[in-house]
């Protein structure tokens, strides 16, 4: 009973950790920005949804319609900015958390900096041999592992995917073979930027909406993406994840929360040492 | 011709250069000068406080009542005409909810802006990095939150002469309540607390009141800033099966622990009792989250008290029928409003005398309740709330019900040498 009830809480976590950092596993993963802007999308995100529900719209439209407004607010900023730097990533990082410091504020000014909280649409939990799961936790778990598997076959198995992945292993020749190098970074990073608006619509009813909400990701999102292996969208973004998340349950059970959190981050640090690409990228530079 | 205009430009700078050292002359003259003309105050000059408030960074939610509170009382005491005919001026500085921005903006507003005196900082770290700056330059610092109390350990930050508490501490806020909530619900206390100074030292306090009233400690955990997920805490309350959960997370982290111990069904088994969440928190979780859980302070929106009645009459008047208020911005209100009465008796406002004058003055006037500064250590003496969250509230003026109230607390002596 007691591994089941431990189970449930490392799925829980593991996939709503993946849920919030699969947009930038996308834009840091596949076209190298290290999007600084990433907890902003997210807390974008979360602001639409709460937007939207105001004007009594359907929950999941709600998260939806967010996903589309923070991927045009990416899609802009790709095109005026980001897309200038891509040979430099490390400029990025500056560029990107620029666009934090800004967004945080123009959340603040628009929508002042009050707590808010959008009430989960399916409320309450459910008994499975007397575990307690809350419904509304599990379901958004199972769609995001959905959600992640579904674009990682669109990566895999589409023209699309075939596109980005040859822009990744050679931009040059990529370029010279016919591909339009700029609309391939700009959907990817729009689609990154999606994620997040989703990513930030669908978590707003577990956390307390206020301008820095999407923060709380930007650290561990990077972790998971770093230690899962930058690149690896499906095992990259679940196995880091897991490893970010999940295990912090695992210490938790026999340490207090301080100590279960920093030895998260030290089992990062010895992870990279011993695998500096990631657990989930097979060759080791 | 371009050779002749640079000619000119360096003739130009040598001129500019000698003018610049006379002009410099006469600054430092007049500078010196400066002092025996400025210094005895005119009797209409205005008397400047500095306030030091988290208006941007985590605490941000916080700083408006924080403020208002204050604003609001100096608007009342200057269109009276002020304190011995001198109005009262506010100089603001952001504390950005870190410590290390409170002693600079101490700093700035002792050195630069030559305030007369201090009001704010919100949290106790932002009070213990402005107790060394106020203890250096010798200024009164009026500091509002309700905190953990006076140990001798961490001076300057308390134990200080210059720092004066209008807030409860918990011999005051948990100490009253304690034996009607143990008697309605039992006696096994889950703690759960971010993890810093004031949860640490409340609970270690709550704990002395509880051994003695027979209670005992289940389950107690604290919990880093910017927690996302609480699965684990849940099941160790569950496993432990508490009958109160005693509350003192902080910020955000309060509300993400709360929606999810709430989506996780567990309202119904479990009560709740937080020290930290007022009117602004309860805001951002909303009715169904935060329906039926306590709460106890020493001020509440929704207290039924004439003075009260007042109170948020002016404050609406001022700030929006929506404003938020709470026990910090009270207390910022009172504390703008005993400085002025302990002025008003010293008949000057230099810090010795307003130290002095502040030690045991009265104030009847205060929202809650009239409140009392004790002489010793600089302890507010105020009434305390226990409430419980309407489940069906609408606004803050129906959002607690009012279960028992104490007039007049007195805390435990400050744990310092006293007198201060």
């Amino acid at each position: 009973m007691e591994f089941i009830g431990i189970s449930v809480d490392v799925f829980l976590i593991t996939a709503t950790l993946a849920l919030a950092a699969f947009g930038l596993a996308i834009i840091y993963g596949l076209i190298g920005v290290i999007n600084m802007g990433h907890g902003a999308m997210l807390t974008l995100g979360a602001y639409l949804t709460w937007f939207f529900i105001s004007l009594n719209i359907q929950f999941l439209l709600c998260v939806l319609l967010s996903g589309i407004g923070v991927a045009i607010i990416g899609v802009l900023l790709e095109h005026f900015i980001v897309r200038k730097f891509y040979h430099r990533p490390f400029d990025t990082l500056l560029l990107t958390w620029a666009f934090f410091l800004i967004t945080t504020e123009i959340i603040k000014i628009i929508f002042g900096t009050d707590f808010r909280n959008i009430e989960a649409p399916i409320a309450g939990a459910f008994d499975v041999f007397g575990v307690n799961i809350p419904a509304y936790r599990f379901l958004v778990s199972l769609f995001a592992i959905l959600l992640i598997i579904a674009s990682t076959a669109v990566f895999l198995k589409t023209n699309l995917g075939i596109k980005i992945r040859a822009l990744i292993q050679n931009k040059e020749v990529a370029g010279l073979m016919g591909l339009d190098i700029n609309l391939t970074y700009k959907t990817v990073f729009g689609f990154g930027s999606f994620m997040a608006g989703i990513a930030g619509g669908l978590i707003a009813p577990m956390l307390s909406i206020d301008p820095y909400i999407g923060n709380i990701y930007l650290v561990r999102s990077f972790f998971v993406v770093i230690v899962g292996g930058v690149g690896q969208l499906l095992s990259g973004t679940v196995v880091g994840s897991f490893l970010i998340g999940g295990t912090e349950t695992l210490f938790a059970i026999f340490s207090d929360q301080v100590i279960s959190q920093a030895a998260v981050f030290l089992l990062a640090i010895i992870l990279l040492r011993l695998k500096p690409s990631g657990v989930m990228n097979k060759k080791n530079v | 011709m371009k050779k002749n205009k640079k000619n000119k430009s360096i003739v130009n700078k040598k001129v500019s250069r000698r003018d610049v050292v006379k002009s410099m002359g006469y600054v430092a003259l007049g500078a010196l000068a400066a002092p025996a003309i400025i210094r005895p105050a005119h009797a209409a000059d205005p008397i400047r406080v500095g306030i030091i408030s988290p208006l941007t960074g985590a605490w941000t939610v916080y700083g408006k009542a924080h403020i208002a509170g204050f604003e609001l009382a100096v608007d009342e005491i200057n269109a009276k005409g002020g304190v011995l005919g001198r109005k009262l001026e506010l100089v603001i500085g952001d504390s950005k909810t870190e410590p290390r921005i409170v002693v600079e903006q101490a700093n700035r507003l002792i050195r630069r802006e030559k305030v007369d005196f201090l009001a704010g900082t919100f949290s106790s770290a932002e009070r213990n990095a402005a107790g060394p700056v106020v203890k250096a330059a010798d200024k009164v610092l009026l500091y509002p939150t309700f905190y953990e109390g006076q140990e001798k350990e961490y001076h300057p930050g308390v134990c200080n002469k210059n720092i004066f508490m209008f807030g409860p501490e918990p011999t005051q806020q948990v100490w009253p309540h304690m034996e009607y909530m143990m008697n309605k619900f039992g006696k096994k206390f889950f703690m759960i607390g971010s993890d810093y100074a004031w949860p640490r030292v409340t609970n270690m306090v709550t704990k002395r009141k509880l051994k003695e009233l027979g209670g005992s400690v289940v389950g107690e955990v604290y919990i880093p800033f910017n927690t996302p997920q609480y699965e684990s805490v849940l099941r160790d309350i569950r496993k432990a099966k508490p009958d109160i959960i005693f509350h003192s997370l902080t910020g955000s982290d309060t509300v993400n622990f709360r929606q999810q111990f709430a989506a996780a069904g567990m309202k119904n088994d479990f009560t709740l009792w937080t020290v930290d969440d007022e009117e602004v928190v309860t805001t951002g979780l909303g009715p169904k989250v935060s329906g039926n859980d306590y709460v106890s302070f020493d001020y509440f929106m929704s207290i039924k008290h004439p003075n009260n009645a007042k109170f948020l009459k002016a404050f609406k008047k001022k700030f929006g029928q929506d404003a938020l208020m709470n026990t910090v911005g009270v207390a910022m209100y009172n504390a703008a409003h005993m400085a002025a009465l302990a002025i008003e008796k010293a008949g000057k406002v230099d810090t010795k005398s307003l130290r002095e004058n502040l030690k045991g003055i009265a104030f009847n006037g205060a929202p809650q309740g009239p409140v009392t500064m004790r002489k010793d250590d600089n302890q507010i003496i105020v009434p305390s709330y226990l409430m419980q969250v309407n489940p069906s509230w609408t606004n803050v003026n129906n959002m607690f019900n009012e279960v028992q109230s104490l007039q007049k607390v007195v805390p435990l002596a400050a744990r310092c040498s006293l007198p201060l």
